[in-house]
């Protein structure tokens, strides 16, 4: 690989091996550019092709890394960058796989939902950053480094929920998003400063080597984690912090839900995995048992999660609520590598890696299927489903696979992600994380299969002549993304092979 | 025990004013009288409230000026170290380049925000009719 | 010097005090002031552990924190704002179209 031969600490080294985050910076700027050139010519078309482009050349750069070998053990370990605040490894690699793919589909889906918008550059360059902030999340290996790509990917996700700024609904919701969101900031801020406080340092080696030492302050760095954990509960839509979830979802853009309830969600767990497994590991026996803390919490995410789901009305609200309790079985890969059982944890927290990247794709799917329904103006309750699938088959196939794949129905992608994730927690011991996983996807099954219901078996209710006109990037995003869910099941084998590598070099 | 002056001398500094007021408050004939609690404006009768709604477009004003705070904030501690990194042998690339980067990413959003408008002062049809009324008195 | 407990408390008071604040008041703006006393809280901590380890990460985590919290409050102005056109009123509690 001619990347490893150019010297360890230029910046050439720094920026190619950062490539993803850095095409997708500079795509951003792109798109602010083209937009600064001809604002009076706005060409949504020329706008969404450059911010599709990076994404997707961020995609390829980041699956060519994955395979080459790119801050692997194959190839030298992982590559320490800027006085090791940032390190590129096969993890980071992963999550920013699911980061780049989520917002490619997005993106080509935005392109028909901002036909009419006075100003698409704004939605595309505050996707493009978003995206950018995340992929940097998945690679910082400082607190410093993660508070900060955490609040930049939060800021421009906060502007994107409000996008709308007429519509009431999408202000609300990107109010509450805020506020919760500047909360949850401020409280993981000072959560930050405790655990500074206490180690002395914030690059996460240092932390796991100081803890060790901590003596009278080992309280303050008790309580410093668990703000810290606070911070992540928000970003990633756990309870207690996860009430702001399903007004945001419910009120934003249909794209920008698809694109919070997966790569942002996703995002949240790369940084937790990293912090937790990396720095904190050695405080379960000196400050707080943080491992029974996210056990608890994962319950209780999933039992809420699926139950408040079941009694929806609203899809998109169902979605949300969907969306929390898959939180819930991404926060058993946290739990359980507290088991410290070796071998173990790298399964379990790989098993989640891989669900989270399933879940990527069946979720965002199933958003940007109601995005296209949100388009037609058809309605957004059950019933206003019904019939749908006779004048808009080829879409409501794709819903219906998305449904039965988050249900974990073993026909798709989404079966064998849940089903090594619970394996992975039996083994390390935690089988009452498995049993209750198991219980609420049993549940789930029945409120998604009332959408599949509504869209094949029911009669249309109302006028559906809106469905003639077929919106052509939605409707390619969503069946890319409901043919790689049905790819995922025969091509599940190497994805979590990647993934527990990934996870095991964490450990290593 | 330079503390002990320190403390001493607050001390006096809160009791004269006090003390100043006490004693006025003690000698003073009391005569109430309107004019007294009204506004002081240089001698001129006020008129009108005091709460007064802003143009909302000097909250735009108070977001550039954030902005430009802020990256003064970042480039501060970069101005002070950078000659003695120069002089310590650090090459340009390493001390000048990441500078200029960080400040080319700012003036593409700024020249974005420029060239949609944003910096721009709209005068609405309401602001319009209120300058010629007054011109027009 | 002053021992470096009572950095902690001065800052843990910072701190509840922004908790009261957000807890108490339904103005969106005194809402964006508390949130500022909470960050403010983290940074006395950070310099103040800064001195106390004797090495400088603290002290330039604060002033990205100082940063990140100004783009924060930008951006919730906008937001605000937009609340106050649809709504008519800056009173966090009036925006409840939909149910919590």
């Amino acid at each position: 690989m001619s990347l490893l031969q150019i010297e360890p600490t230029s910046w050439l080294f720094a920026l190619s091996s950062l490539g993803p985050t850095v095409v997708l910076v500079l795509s951003a700027l792109a798109v602010l550019a083209i937009d600064s050139l001809s604002p009076d010519a706005r060409s949504n078309t020329r706008l969404a092709a450059t911010a599709a482009a990076g994404t997707l050349i961020a995609l390829g750069i980041t699956v060519w890394y994955l395979l080459a070998g790119t801050g692997q053990p194959a190839t030298g370990g992982a590559i320490s960058l800027f006085s090791g605040a940032i390190v590129v490894d096969g993890m980071g690699l992963f999550f920013t796989a699911i980061f780049t793919s989520v917002a490619a589909l997005v993106v080509v889906a935005s392109y028909d939902y901002l036909e009419d918008d006075a100003n698409p550059a704004a939605f595309y360059s505050l996707l493009l950053f978003a995206t950018t902030a995340m992929s940097l999340m998945a690679v910082a290996n400082s607190l410093a480094t993660v508070f900060i790509s955490l609040e930049m990917a939060s800021l421009p996700s906060y502007a994107l929920v409000a996008y709308l700024k007429t519509n009431r609904g999408s202000v609300e919701a990107g109010l509450k998003y805020f506020l919760i969101g500047a909360v949850s900031a401020a409280v993981f801020a000072f959560g930050i400063s405790l655990v500074y406080a206490a180690t002395g340092s914030l690059l996460l080696p240092d932390i796991a080597t100081a803890i060790g030492d901590v003596t009278d302050l080992a309280g303050i760095l008790g309580v410093g984690i668990l703000m810290v954990a606070g911070g992540f509960l928000f970003k990633t839509a756990s309870v207690p912090f996860h009430f702001w979830a399903p007004e945001a979802y419910e009120g934003a853009p249909a794209p920008v839900s698809a694109f919070l309830s997966s790569a942002s969600k996703a995002a949240g767990f790369a940084v937790a995995f990293r912090v937790f497994a990396e720095a904190f590991m050695p405080a379960l026996d000196v400050a707080v048992d943080w491992g029974l803390l996210f056990g608890i919490l994962a319950v209780v995410t999933m039992v809420l999660g699926n139950f408040a789901a079941a009694t929806q009305t609203n899809v998109k609200r169902m979605l949300a609520y969907s969306s929390i309790g898959h939180a819930g079985y991404a926060l058993i890969g946290l739990a359980a590598v507290t088991a410290g059982a070796g071998a173990n944890n790298a399964t379990v927290m790989g098993a989640a890696m891989a669900h989270l990247l399933v879940y990527g794709f069946m979720n965002t799917g199933a958003f940007l299927f109601i995005a296209m329904i949100e388009r037609w103006g058809v309605g957004r309750t059950f019933e206003d489903y019904a019939g749908i699938g006779r004048k808009a088959p080829m879409a409501s196939m794709a819903m219906a696979v998305f449904m039965f794949s988050l249900a974990g129905l073993p026909l798709f992608g989404g079966f064998f992600s849940k089903y090594f994730l619970f394996l992975g927690a039996i083994n390390a011991g935690f089988w009452w994380l498995a049993a209750v996983g198991a219980v609420t996807s049993a549940l789930s099954l029945y409120y998604y299969s009332r959408v599949v219901k509504a869209l094949w078996l029911e009669e249309p209710t109302g006028n559906l002549d809106a469905l003639d006109s077929k919106p052509t990037g939605l409707y390619a995003a969503v069946i890319v993304a409901g043919v790689i869910t049905v790819l995922l099941l025969p091509g599940f084998g190497p994805v979590i092979e990647t993934a527990e590598a990934a996870a095991a070099a964490v450990f290593a | 025990m330079s503390w002990i002056a320190i403390g001493a001398l607050a001390l006096v500094g809160i009791a004269i004013p006090l003390a100043m007021m006490a004693v006025s408050a003690l000698l003073r004939p009391a005569v109430p009288e309107q004019s007294k609690s009204t506004t002081y404006e240089s001698g001129e009768i006020p008129t009108g409230s005091g709460h007064v709604q802003l143009n909302i477009q000097y909250y735009m004003v108070a977001l550039l000026f954030v902005v430009f705070d802020i990256e003064t904030v970042m480039i501060f501690p970069w101005a002070v170290m950078y000659r003695s990194a120069l002089e310590a042998g650090t090459p340009l690339s390493q001390a000048l380049l990441p500078m200029l980067i960080f400040v080319g990413i700012l003036v593409v959003g700024l020249v974005w925000a420029w060239r949609i408008g944003a910096v721009e002062w709209t005068t609405s049809l309401r602001a319009a009719t209120q300058k010629t009324e007054r011109q027009n008195t | 010097m002053v021992p470096v407990e009572y950095y902690l408390l001065l800052s843990s008071g910072l701190f509840c005090i922004g908790l009261f604040g957000i807890l108490t008041r339904r103005n969106a703006l005194y809402f964006l002031m508390s949130v500022e006393l909470m960050l403010n809280a983290a940074n006395i901590n950070l310099v103040a552990f800064s001195f106390y380890w004797g090495n400088l990460t603290g002290q330039t985590f604060a002033l990205f924190a100082i940063a990140l919290a100004a783009a924060e409050v930008a951006v919730g102005i906008g937001i605000i704002l937009a609340l106050y056109r649809n709504f008519g009123d800056v009173d966090v509690m009036q925006a409840a179209t939909m149910r919590w």
